[in-house]
Parts: structure tokens; C-alpha cells; sequence
């Protein structure tokens, strides 16, 4: 199967005061075909958006890549030059963001920005965007308003809307669903699945609800301090969590309470990334630790469908 | 622009009546070819240092059927003495024909909107030591007075712009070398800088060339300080997520520059651009002034004042002479009074 984004043994380090250097991704390889989903779940400060962001070649200036190759459609953008990106972004790539707000620019009416994205010479820009507009499920009118004046799910229907236009074949949603509430959110992702279905899109989904993850995505790769965890399918994911991460986070949520339950949560912060702990980055938080695991760091052992980074399923040691 | 002018009519009053006398200044100057009388370089030697002639209502006590003036006795040639001819009656008529005039580049009319006929003259702002009338040339001067603004403004403005622009969103070298550069701009005191740009080109030029000279010189030197502070405002707007957004897209960095940051900064920059006009006015006066910049008989409001310095007699004898300066001084503080209109208006905090 063709494969829209291939991720292999990505690393990115931030470069710190001095010659300092904090290394952020580690070992990060995903892959996503045709009209597939993958979801990125984590904590905040897990790597999900920096991840998302090297794809798109939008990192900090103090970030860099150390290792590793991403590949968008078969050829390697990590070395590419900015004239370069600019074709890439928006048209085989695009990119949403989690406060719609935010990222549309109060001055210009929607129309005008969505028309702004489109690239290449064409004579009927408004036409097409107004065609746009009506297959996010925005009616015509919202071509002239200004982002004040549209709530966050219109804002982000515009949003879909300027990402989508040029017709990429990958999509990068950023927690596109966070700002919003519950009944609207499920209207983006059922449009978002729409689109896929529609457009032949892939969408990588990067969100903090397991559940939503779980919903929206056949792939879920959980995150925690910037390494993979475990990559699965979502039903073994959600049904049978191997790594102790992933399990808390799914007994986390809400929907398994009963009445009266408190509410549970994994103990212990997310680490920071200039002080990671030794051996595996989660044994401080976890409830299985062995003395190997505050030694050694894990490495990829492969269980069924499930590849998983913990020593329960085997002395898988990663090399250094 | 419609909620600006009311904003504008309900919070400040002066700048608001202010915007209209300036778009009537403009209006004048555009029109000057229509309205003025005489020409600007037409000597009526005879009446050199007239004292205004302003149109009468009544003659021997009685109204006269419409406006008139009288003719001119000279009384004393040597000493400039005129005293009203009252045997000699010219009415005031309205679009009177004459020479036929370009107006705007492109119309041609021979009409002007008053004068008089025969030998009769009005001079409403008296005449100067040529006897040229001062309120056409008062009109003509505006021409240039005024637009040197708005020219050197703009031009100083799409560089200051740019040059912001691009230094605050690069960053790092550019930005060390640009903001170095405007810095050394900076470092020079403003009117000797002024002086010394224009003494380095060569004197006799053409007045359309001293024209566009003096606009380059008065905008190479606006620009640096607007540069410095667009700069900062673009280093916050950067980081703004619309801008994220544009890039994600794929728009270039001139285009996320021109379109999403620097509309950011226009609120400041509508308010500056509005405050600084009157530096271009008064640098160009002041040029004029010394000699260094419009040049005989093409007239601006600073050379017209330019005969005056240092001619005590002229300035008791002949007061009205004084005229172009009255008329610098009211566009400057109109300028200025709309400036801190629009600063309020603009200003989120007064809505």
C-alpha cells in the first residue's frame, strides 16, 4: 500500500544555553498509508505537537533534527530548502490548530482567507471557495463575516476549509476538537471523516482523549516523553492496553467510572525533558517497576499486532 | 470607515472638524488652476505690495446690486501708497473667462471661479514685492506644500514598513544589520542631515527635479525611527498563531509579512502616519526657507515666507505677506489635531 507518510527513527534535540543539548523525539517511526487515520495520544509535554510541526518543517529555530527521515509521498523533506516547503505546505501537506481563534487572522473576512490558500493560477477563486465552504457545512454567507463573528466550530470548518482546499493528501489535526464542546466536536470529526472518505485523505489525529482517539482512529500511537510507547490498532488499544502508560490513561477516563467512584488519575507529572529520569522515562509513575526498568531503557518488543516499549513483554534493551 | 468618521464626530470634536479643513485645504490645492485669479508668476508691476483687495457690498451707502471692488490710485509709487480709485467701479463676477488653464493634468477650462473684468483687480491676500497676487500663490504654494506630505510620508512609510517588516520577522543578522543601519540614519540631527542631503546635489536643477529631490530627502530620513518601532511590533506579532497558520499553508514570507503581520501594526501606523505629515510640511518649509528648495516663481508656502525674513520693512509695511506662514500653521496643527483623534479612536481602550 502506498504509503502518504513514513516517519523513520525520527529524533529532534533543542538546543539549549550553551552546547547544551535536550533531545525532545527519540525513535518516533509511524506510517501512514491512503485514507488511513493514525492518532498520537499523550500527556501534554509528550512530543505529540513537536512531532507534528517536524513534519510540517515548522519547528522552533532552536529546534533541530538529529536523526532520522520523514517522508511525505516517497521523498525525504528533512533536508529541503524553505522555497521548497512552501509547494509542500498546504498542498500534500496541510495543518489545523486547537483554537481556531487563534490561528485565522481577525483582520481579513473568512472568504478572503480561505482564498488566500489557495496556490496556483485559477480565474474562479470565490467560486470554488464558496463551493468550499459549502462542503465543510458552512453556509454562503460566512465567506463575508469576519472570525469574531463565527463560533469556534465555524472557525474551525473555516480552518478545514484553508487546509483542505488544495486537496493534500495528509492532513495534520493538532487537537482540532479541544476548544470546542462535546456536540460540535462531534460534528468536525464527523466531517473530518467525511472528508477523508471523500478526498482520498490520510489524517494524523493528535489529541489528549484516549477515547476520542479511539473513535476517530484504526491507528493509535501513545506518546510519552517523546518516544512511542505503543503503536497498535485501536481496538487492541482501548481493549487490551500492553504498556502501563496507555492502561492508566484508558482507566483515567470517565465513561469506566461508576457513581461515587473519585475520579482516578496517573500520579506523578509528565517529566521534564532536561531531566529525564534513567532507564524507562515512565518508571517513576509506574505500578509494575522492576530494577530494570530504572536501568535499562526499553526497546520495541512486538506482541501480536502491537508493538509496545516495556520490559513486561520482554528484555528488549534499546540500543544506545 | 463609516464607524471611524462617527467614532471620530462623537469623541473629538476639533480633529473631526479638522479632517474636514484638511480635505477642503486639498480640495483647494486641487483645484488651484480653477480658483485663483492670476496666474502664480504674473507681475502686475504697478501694484507691487498692494494691501488686499477685498470685494465690497456698499457704494455711497447704498447696497450695490452685487459684489464689486474699486480700482487702484497709486498714491506713491516709491513708497508703495495705494489708496481705492472710488470713481472706478468693477464688479465681482463669477466664472469669468480668461487664458485657458490645465486643470488636474487633464481639464482644460478658461473659466475660473471669480474675477474681475477690465482693468479692475482683486487681490484678496494683497500682492508681494512683484505685484504677484499672494492668494494664487498661496493656492499653488499649497500644491506642493501639501503634497510633499503625503508623497514623503508615503514613501517613508512603505520603507519603514518593509524595512521593519522584514528585519522583525527574520531576525538574527538581518535584523543586526538592518537595525544598525537605521540607527546610523538616526544618529544625524534631522535638519542638518536635511541640509547636508540637499547641498550634495547640485543647485540648478529643474523645480520638478527639486521637487522629487526634496521628497527623497525628507523620506530617507522619516523612515528609520518608523522602521525601528514597526520592528518591535512585528517581533510580538510573529509569534501570533494566524501567523503560524499562514505559514502551514505554504504563503511565502513576503506575503505573510505583507498581509498578516504589518496590517497588525496599523492602527500605530495610521495614527504616525497622520502625526508626521506635518514634519514633511515644515521640512519642506524650512528648505524653501533658506533658499534650498523650491525655487522662483514657482511658489510654496516657505519661499513665499522666504522674502519676508530679514525685511523688517516688508513685515510692517506689508503684514499680509505673512499669509503662507498662517496657512503652514494651520495645516500642521489640523494634522496634528487629527492625529490625536485618530490615536483615540484607535485606541481600544476609549470604545
Amino acid at each position: 500500500m502506498e504509503r502518504i507518510l513514513e516517519i523513520r527513527k525520527l529524533g529532534v534535540s533543542l538546543r539549549g544555553i550553551g552546547q547544551e543539548r535536550i533531545r525532545i523525539l527519540q525513535g518516533i517511526d509511524i506510517s501512514v498509508g491512503k485514507k488511513e487515520s493514525l492518532s498520537l495520544v499523550g500527556e501534554s509535554g509528550s512530543g505529540k505537537t513537536i512531532t507534528a510541526m517536524s513534519v510540517m518543517r515548522l519547528l522552533p529555530n532552536n529546534m533541530y533534527f538529529d536523526e532520522g527521515e520523514i517522508l511525505v509521498c516517497g521523498s525525504d523533506i528533512t533536508g529541503l530548502e524553505e522555497k521548497e516547503l512552501r509547494d509542500m505546505r498546504g498542498s500534500d501537506v496541510s495543518m489545523i490548530f486547537q483554537e481556531p481563534s487563534a490561528y485565522l487572522n481577525p483582520v481579513f473576512t473568512a472568504g478572503t482567507q480561505v482564498i488566500e490558500a489557495i496556490k496556483g493560477c485559477e480565474f474562479d477563486r470565490k467560486g470554488r471557495t464558496l463551493n468550499f465552504l459549502k462542503e465543510v457545512g458552512l453556509k454562503e454567507n460566512v465567506f463575508y463575516q469576519y472570525p469574531h463573528q463565527l463560533s469556534g466550530g465555524m472557525q474551525q470548518r473555516v480552518m478545514i476549509a484553508m487546509a483542505l482546499i488544495n486537496n493534500p493528501s495528509l492532513l495534520i489535526a493538532d487537537e482540532p476538537t479541544t476548544a470546542l464542546d462535546v456536540t460540535t466536536a462531534y460534528g468536525i470529526i464527523e466531517l473530518l471523516k467525511d472528508m477523508m472518505e471523500k478526498h482520498g485523505l490520510s489524517v494524523i489525529f493528535i489529541t489528549h482523549d484516549i477515547a476520542l482517539a479511539v473513535n476517530f482512529a484504526r491507528r493509535i500511537a501513545v506518546m510519552y516523553a517523546g518516544k512511542i510507547v505503543e503503536l497498535s490498532n485501536s481496538e487492541a488499544i482501548f481493549n487490551n492496553p500492553l504498556h502501563p502508560y496507555t492502561e492508566r490513561l484508558i482507566s483515567c477516563l470517565p465513561e469506566r467510572y461508576k457513581t461515587g467512584d473519585r475520579i482516578r488519575t496517573i500520579e506523578g507529572k509528565v517529566p521534564d525533558f532536561r531531566n529525564l529520569p534513567g532507564g524507562c522515562a515512565f518508571h517513576p509513575r509506574c505500578p509494575y517497576r522492576k530494577d530494570i526498568c530504572i536501568r535499562e531503557k526499553p526497546g520495541e518488543t512486538i506482541k501480536g499486532d502491537t508493538t509496545v516499549r516495556c520490559f513486561r513483554y520482554g528484555e528488549n534493551v534499546e540500543a544506545e | 470607515m463609516k464607524i471611524f468618521l462617527r467614532r471620530l464626530k462623537h469623541t473629538n470634536k476639533i480633529s473631526f472638524f479638522s479632517l474636514w479643513f484638511l480635505l477642503f485645504l486639498y480640495l483647494l490645492a486641487v483645484l488651484a488652476d480653477f480658483i485663483a485669479p492670476y496666474p502664480y508668476d504674473l507681475q502686475h508691476r504697478e501694484y507691487a505690495l498692494c494691501p488686499p483687495i477685498l470685494p465690497r457690498f456698499f457704494h455711497d451707502g447704498r447696497v450695490s446690486p452685487g459684489p464689486f471692488v474699486y480700482g487702484i490710485k497709486v498714491i506713491n509709487p516709491a513708497f508703495k501708497e495705494y489708496a481705492p480709485d472710488l470713481s472706478r467701479i468693477y464688479p465681482v463676477r463669477l466664472f469669468t473667462k480668461g487664458p485657458e488653464r490645465t486643470l488636474m493634468g487633464f481639464l482644460k477650462t478658461n473659466r475660473y471661479l471669480f474675477g474681475v473684468n477690465g482693468e479692475g483687480k482683486i487681490f484678496l491676500f494683497g500682492t508681494d514685492i512683484h505685484g504677484r497676487d499672494v492668494f494664487s500663490r498661496v493656492l499653488y504654494g499649497s500644491k506642493i506644500s501639501l503634497s510633499i506630505g503625503i508623497i514623503g510620508v508615503a514613501i517613508s512609510f512603505i520603507l519603514g514598513l518593509l524595512v521593519g517588516g522584514i528585519s522583525g520577522y527574520f531576525g538574527g543578522k538581518t535584523d543586526t544589520f538592518l537595525m544598525r543601519m537605521v540607527e546610523i540614519i538616526m544618529m544625524f540631527p534631522f535638519f542638518y542631515l536635511m541640509l547636508a542631503l540637499r547641498a550634495a546635489f547640485p543647485p540648478n536643477l529643474s523645480s520638478v527635479q527639486v521637487y522629487l529631490l526634496i521628497v527623497v530627502i525628507l523620506s530617507l530620513i522619516g523612515w528609520a525611527s518608523l522602521a525601528r518601532i514597526i520592528r518591535g511590533m512585528v517581533l510580538s506579532i510573529k509569534e501570533e498563531e494566524y501567523v503560524l497558520a499562514a505559514r502551514s499553508l505554504g504563503l511565502s514570507s513576503f506575503r505573510v509579512i505583507t498581509r498578516h503581520i504589518l496590517p497588525a501594526t496599523f492602527s500605530y501606523t495610521v495614527t504616525a502616519l497622520t502625526l508626521s505629515v506635518p514634519g514633511y510640511i515644515l521640512g519642506e518649509s524650512a528648505l524653501s526657507l533658506l533658499g534650498l528648495g523650491i525655487q522662483e516663481p514657482y511658489p510654496s508656502w516657505g519661499n513665499m515666507l522666504s522674502v519676508t525674513v530679514g525685511n523688517l520693512r516688508i513685515l510692517t509695511t506689508a503684514p499680509w505677506m505673512m499669509i503662507p506662514g498662517f496657512f503652514i500653521f494651520l495645516a500642521v496643527i489640523a494634522f496634528n489635531f487629527l492625529g490625536d483623534g485618530i490615536r483615540n479612536v484607535m485606541d481600544p481602550r476609549n470604545w
